[in-house]
């Protein structure tokens, strides 16, 4: 049992464990300061201190709010692949590519052999632990997804550049253990989109966890699950977090007919929406999990990542999440 | 003479719509001006006519015979024809197959009506555009313009029937009822395209592959359309329908899709590697798109690896006649590695003619 790994890794977790799934709205004050900085108007000190401002205010927040696993919020992070790529030897940076709509981006490119040169977001992890006396999440992109999301120019394949990558993760993984970090979170939100690329992503993450002392928990979300279920639970990590409002709860019919084994971080709040999540609606997708999924595995979080909100719908999201939780463990 | 004079260097479709440069992002201040209200949906046009040019100009710089108006014009694949239908809502985003980028989700409100044009005015302006250009040495007539449009089955797969609100069905809830409708249209506009002196269109279906169970409501789907063309040829004009299928590995519906009532069928061949050995195994009844350069990935293919498998391939299409293209469209490259892999395929062509341009 997964709780049981928690409780040996000296991390006593309520029922209906609450989280949030990474990344939060930056303040007004840093998204002045980055764009600053990437014009060279300002210092990268400065922009470091309000990162650490930022990071502090969301530790803040989710401690006012009950949260009961944090994480750092990603202050200092744009786009979840890139933040690694550029701090990896092997990786360049592609020109302009569209995302959608008028939204464009630096693409990572695999120009080499991909290599760890030292700690990522070590420091950052300690940084906001060093804030709170909860249990703070580190936070990786998983090596498929940050294969999929590059362009690849020195790897024969995709498998052999998602198994470099994911001796680089592994190194990050270890080096999260031994500054101290108990529950790590690797994402991989492409696992869905080739499924007959799962055994990739399934071997590549079994190299980046496999007897490793840490609780694991992937992130997925908006994909066509119904093409990889039963057999995304072969990965090796004992917590999905996965996105359900959005999809109207659609994954607990796979459920059904498929036991789901691994604990899960349950989604009852739409990222999407700028409304808040009425109680009502809420407390019933966690009914609805509860009439398949055993009470002690379930976690609660919303969809995904925060950082489209605004701080404050953000933080009303989160609440929603505290006040369901909270609303179980005492039925 | 051409070692290969079957074989036409074609676009696939899109083509990035900026560059690094500032000048070459203009299209996307334009956009971002017009959100915020400090530039017009007119200003917005010219731009657009503008980025068009470019676009053309450099696909003819590159040595293509058959270009697009790189779909400069799309927000995505989706939503910019269903958008342009009556009684059809444009929604949230959703993922594109394996590409990391978004489309906005059609939902129907009822039944879906043309109002206008969806593809005809933005062909004729390319087609004037093409024809403003100076032609390049050894292209005098052989230089044309292929519009694009996303397949009914694929565009119904990726809309949603009407929404009541209540639990109930509304109308459209079924796929092929919203393929049928989809269809309908599209054989109004291929008409209306072929009037207008499209010789060869091309039909992207690239959900067709992806979701085998639904084949039958695809190959329904493709009959409106087929009959278009068939209307319009009968009285000897001509008019090819080229159908276009990635993101996918096509291997195992090779068969199905070289039988299917259209013209040309165009492949990609990122997905399996041994499609190459496949084709010349059971060979082609008809012409096909060799997408062999890939699309997505930055990585320049060698133009003499290239030649050889088109060396081998040829001569088992019927005809030996093919569309040499990228797997899929460009828009998923930057802008100058979009050009390269554009380049490429001329210098494939030239390794074909031992080196001779």
């Amino acid at each position: 049992m997964s709780r049981e790994k928690l409780e040996k890794l000296g991390v006593k977790l309520p029922l209906f464990p609450t989280t949030s799934v990474g990344s939060f709205p930056k303040p007004d004050y840093l998204v002045k300061a980055r764009s600053e900085f990437s014009k060279g108007k300002i210092p990268e000190t400065n922009l470091h201190d309000l990162e650490r401002r930022a990071t502090a205010f969301w530790i803040e927040q989710q401690e006012k709010l009950g949260l009961d696993v944090l994480v750092d919020g990603e202050m200092y992070r744009g786009d979840m692949v890139a933040y690694f790529a550029e701090r990896l030897p092997g990786f360049a940076t592609s020109g302009l590519v569209r995302s959608y709509g008028n939204r464009y981006y630096h693409k990572p490119v695999i120009t080499g052999e991909v290599a760890w040169s030292g700690p990522v977001t070590v420091d950052w992890w300690k940084y906001a632990q060093g804030l709170t006396k909860k249990p703070v999440k580190g936070m990786l992109t998983g090596a498929y997804t940050i294969m999929d999301w590059s362009f690849n120019e020195f790897y024969p394949d995709r498998r052999a550049a998602a198994l470099a990558l994911a001796k680089v993760v592994r190194q990050e993984v270890e080096a999260l253990i031994a500054a101290g970090c108990k529950i790590i979170q690797i994402d991989e939100p492409a696992l869905s989109v080739r499924p007959e690329e799962l055994s990739i992503a399934i071997e590549a993450m079994e190299f980046t966890t496999k007897g490793l002392e840490a609780y694991f928990i992937t992130h997925a979300c908006y994909g066509e699950f119904e093409h990889i279920y039963p057999g995304m639970l072969d990965l090796a990590v004992d917590n999905f977090d996965l996105e359900m409002s959005n999809s109207d709860l659609d994954l607990l019919e796979l459920f059904r007919r498929h036991p789901f084994t691994k604990d899960i971080s349950f989604g009852v709040v739409d990222v999407h929406s700028h409304t808040k999540d009425s109680a009502s609606a809420v407390r019933e997708r966690v009914e609805q999990a509860l009439t398949i999924l055993p009470k002690e595995r379930v976690w609660v979080d919303p969809d995904c990542g925060l950082k489209t909100r605004t701080v404050e719908e953000a933080v009303e999201k989160l609440r929603s999440c505290v006040t369901a939780a909270k609303s179980f463990r005492n039925a | 003479m051409s070692a290969a004079p079957g074989l036409y260097l074609s676009s696939t479709g899109s083509y990035p719509r900026i560059g690094d440069s500032p000048g070459l992002q203009i299209l996307r201040r334009t956009i971002a001006g017009l959100d915020r209200g400090d530039r017009s949906t007119a200003d917005l046009l010219d731009i657009q006519n503008d980025v068009t040019r470019y676009v053309i100009a450099e696909q003819v710089k590159a040595g293509l015979d058959v270009v697009t108006d790189g779909l400069i014009r799309w927000y995505d694949p989706i939503s910019h024809l269903a958008g342009k239908l009556d009684n059809v809502q444009i929604k949230g985003l959703v993922r594109f197959f394996d590409t990391n980028t978004y489309f906005r989700q059609p939902v129907f409100t009822g039944t879906p009506l043309k109002r206008g044009h969806l593809a005809a005015g933005d062909y004729s302006f390319a087609r004037n555009a093409l024809g403003h250009l100076p032609t390049p040495s050894g292209k005098a007539g052989k230089l044309s313009i292929k519009p694009v449009l996303t397949g009914p089955y694929t565009l119904a797969k990726f809309s949603l029937g009407e929404q009541t609100g209540n639990g109930s069905s509304g109308q459209f809830a079924a796929l092929e009822e919203r393929a049928q409708a989809y269809s309908e249209i599209l054989a109004s506009e291929i008409e209306t395209l072929a009037q207008l002196g499209a010789e060869l269109i091309q039909v992207d279906e690239p959900a067709a592959i992806k979701y085998p169970n639904d084949w039958l409501i695809f190959e329904a789907a493709l009959a409106p359309i087929i009959k278009a063309r068939d209307n319009f040829t009968k009285s000897g004009r001509k008019l090819e329908l080229a159908l276009y299928v990635y993101f996918h590995d096509c291997a195992p519906f090779y068969e199905k899709l070289v039988a299917l009532p259209v013209d040309i069928v165009g492949l990609d061949f990122t997905y399996y590697p041994k499609l190459v050995d496949m084709i010349v195994a059971k060979g082609s009844p008809k012409t096909l798109g060799l997408g062999l350069v890939d699309g997505r990935n930055t990585r320049l293919e060698d133009p003499a690896h290239v030649a050889r498998q088109i060396e081998r391939i040829l001569p088992k299409i019927k005809g030996e006649r093919a569309f040499l293209g990228t797997s899929s469209g460009l828009e998923y490259l930057p802008r100058d590695r979009a050009f390269a892999k554009l380049e490429l395929l001329s210098k494939v062509r030239d390794a074909l003619n031992g080196g001779r341009p």
